[in-house]
């Protein structure tokens, strides 16, 4: 119990901070820093449904992250509705597509599962290249509106996409946080385990994976989405790079896969490291932060397979003992 | 009527008959054992009766429903859980979660699972080890947890395959005890077992499989006594040296 409390008061002293970041670091880039953080963290705990939890990785979720950018973007410039709804529509969409993808790449396991999602990116990149009324290769630049909630544009400060990109993530914490008490989580963990096993408790693998993919692909759309409204340009090499789908995977891996927490600690490691090399080293650097990406992997995978999150259980360990 | 009714059961694995028209009735409250040496077909009549392979002939019936060929997750619906011969838990994961994996069958909602898994923990004497990940137990211990998985669907007809192979004697008695505390639960049981020792004293009938066929159907003191069972399992030499003695 005592326990439970002390972290209900870490979380909230965790949660006032981040509501009064923006006042506190006033200038864009921490600013940008941290929705970054957000959106990845996002995406990571959005990989660890399908790769950490069901333990099927994944390797294509730049797709739903793709999905969701074009979608809530063409909805907006075809049609003129609104980016909230084209988020929405895009997630819808991106579920219809996760179980196209499932179907028959759930037949496949292991190295070969994973294979076959980077050929769905890889198909579904190619498809955006050369489709020339979702703007091909150029891209979709986004109408510059004036600034409003329905519309989801926000020029004068960064503080709007903030408490968004906050709101996306603790969306998708809580649903997290609920799966992993839950019978899907449960079930998920198990068919990680030993898939024969769990079929002989009854559990529908089959189902249950598609759970895994469609709840996964749905936030990530929503990732989509958020990043055009936020960036207000895309094109196929920005949201359905094969790297993308890796560093989301990486995030999850770093922090601790199968765990709440596991991708938000990724992420918070991560993505500063990205961000500031990317200023550091401009483009000349440019993969800087992937090399160091790499090492570290090498370095959790050696010492650490359970990530940040078994480095600290191994210290609460010592500590009791 | 029989709870359990295989009939005229065949399967092929290309060329080699693993198990060639086998009939057997298992009815409610029973202990059957399945014995047979090495490669008779133990496993595999298993297997085809909880929905792992599909029989290549015959038909399953349990309650008097066609079950032949579900895959394993329906008919786990119909109350048939299984055990496996070698140990499959979820390592990962803790104890309590291992049965709550199974707990959450008959059950959505999480604190129903959770006790129910509990009280299941409890009878089969796991509940000190309740928050240690499975991985970490020992083979009896796992062999425990995956019978308490497998009774955590609420069975009324369990598979054993094998729950005692790799045991000492003491955690064989342990198993034993077990075993026969889930009969007077109501679970009718059939047990696949190498050890003669452990099925005779708790099996109310025994069936043996020798070269997939089944050889003898009976009460373990006839079974015993067979000659067809006594050259399958010690040869034609050695069974002609047993008569002489």
């Amino acid at each position: 119990m005592g326990r439970n409390k002390e972290r209900e008061i870490w979380l909230a002293i965790g949660g006032i901070f981040l509501l009064i970041y923006p006042f506190i670091f006033t200038l864009p880039f921490p600013q940008h820093i941290m929705i970054m953080i957000f959106l990845y963290a996002s995406m990571g705990l959005a990989w660890n449904m399908i790769g950490g939890y069901a333990g099927q990785i994944a390797l294509g979720n730049a797709v739903f992250f793709g999905i969701g950018a074009y979608t809530s973007s063409l909805m907006l410039m075809k049609l003129g509705v609104s980016p909230w709804v084209g988020m929405l529509v895009g997630g819808i969409i991106s579920v219809i597509i996760s179980f196209g993808i499932g179907y028959p790449c759930f037949k496949l396991a292991g190295h070969y599962f994973a294979i076959a999602t980077i050929a769905i990116g890889e198909i579904a990149q190619h498809w955006f290249l050369n489709w020339d009324w979702a703007g091909s290769a150029v891209g979709l630049k986004l109408p510059i509106l004036p600034e409003s909630f329905i519309y989801f544009e926000f020029h004068k400060s960064k503080l709007p996409y903030y408490y968004i990109a906050f709101g996306i993530f603790l969306l998708t914490i809580s649903c997290t946080y609920w799966m992993d008490r839950s019978k899907l989580g449960c079930y998920f963990r198990a068919i990680k385990g030993d898939q024969e096993a769990a079929r002989s408790l009854g559990i529908d693998v089959a189902r249950y994976k598609f759970y895994a993919l469609a709840m996964s692909a749905f936030f990530t759309s929503i990732c989509g989405s958020f990043y055009a409204q936020y960036v207000l340009f895309i094109d196929p090499d920005s949201v359905f790079p094969l790297m993308l789908s890796i560093i989301v995977c990486l995030i999850a891996t770093l922090g601790g896969v199968g765990t709440v927490w596991g991708p938000v600690i990724g992420a918070f490691f991560l993505i500063p490291v990205s961000e500031f090399t990317r200023i550091y080293f401009g483009g000349g650097g440019k993969g800087t932060d992937l090399i160091i990406y790499g090492f570290l992997i090498v370095l959790i995978s050696i010492y650490q397979p359970f990530g940040v999150i078994g480095l600290s259980k191994l210290f609460k360990k010592r500590e009791t003992a | 009527m029989a709870l359990l009714e295989v009939q005229e059961l065949s399967k092929n694995f290309g060329g080699l008959a693993a198990n060639y028209q086998i009939n057997l009735q298992v009815y409610e409250g029973e202990i059957v054992g399945l014995i047979g040496p090495n490669g008779a077909g133990k496993t595999t009549l298993f297997n085809c009766i909880a929905g792992f392979y599909p029989p290549s002939q015959g038909i399953v019936r349990f309650k008097g429903k066609d079950i032949t060929g579900l895959p394993p997750n329906k008919i786990c619906r119909f109350g048939i859980a299984r055990t496996f011969q070698l140990v499959r838990v979820f390592k990962d994961m803790t104890v309590l979660d291992n049965v709550r994996a199974g707990a959450f069958f008959r059950s959505n909602r999480g604190i129903q699972a959770k006790n129910k898994a509990l009280g299941v923990l409890d009878f089969c004497g796991l509940s000190s080890k309740k928050n240690m990940l499975a991985g970490g137990l020992t083979i009896a211990d796992k062999k425990r947890l995956q019978f308490a998985n497998a009774l955590a669907t609420e069975p009324s007809f369990l598979l054993l395959d094998e729950a005692m192979a790799g045991l000492n004697q003491t955690e064989v008695a342990e198993a034993i005890d077990l075993v026969k505390r889930v009969q007077q639960a109501g679970i009718t049981i059939l047990l696949v077992e190498h050890v003669m020792e452990v099925v005779m004293p708790i099996s109310n009938r025994v069936v043996v499989l020798n070269y997939g066929k089944k050889i003898a159907e009976d009460v373990p003191e006839k079974v015993i006594n067979n000659e067809e069972v006594i050259k399958a399992y010690l040869g034609d030499k050695y069974h002609a040296s047993h008569r002489a003695h």
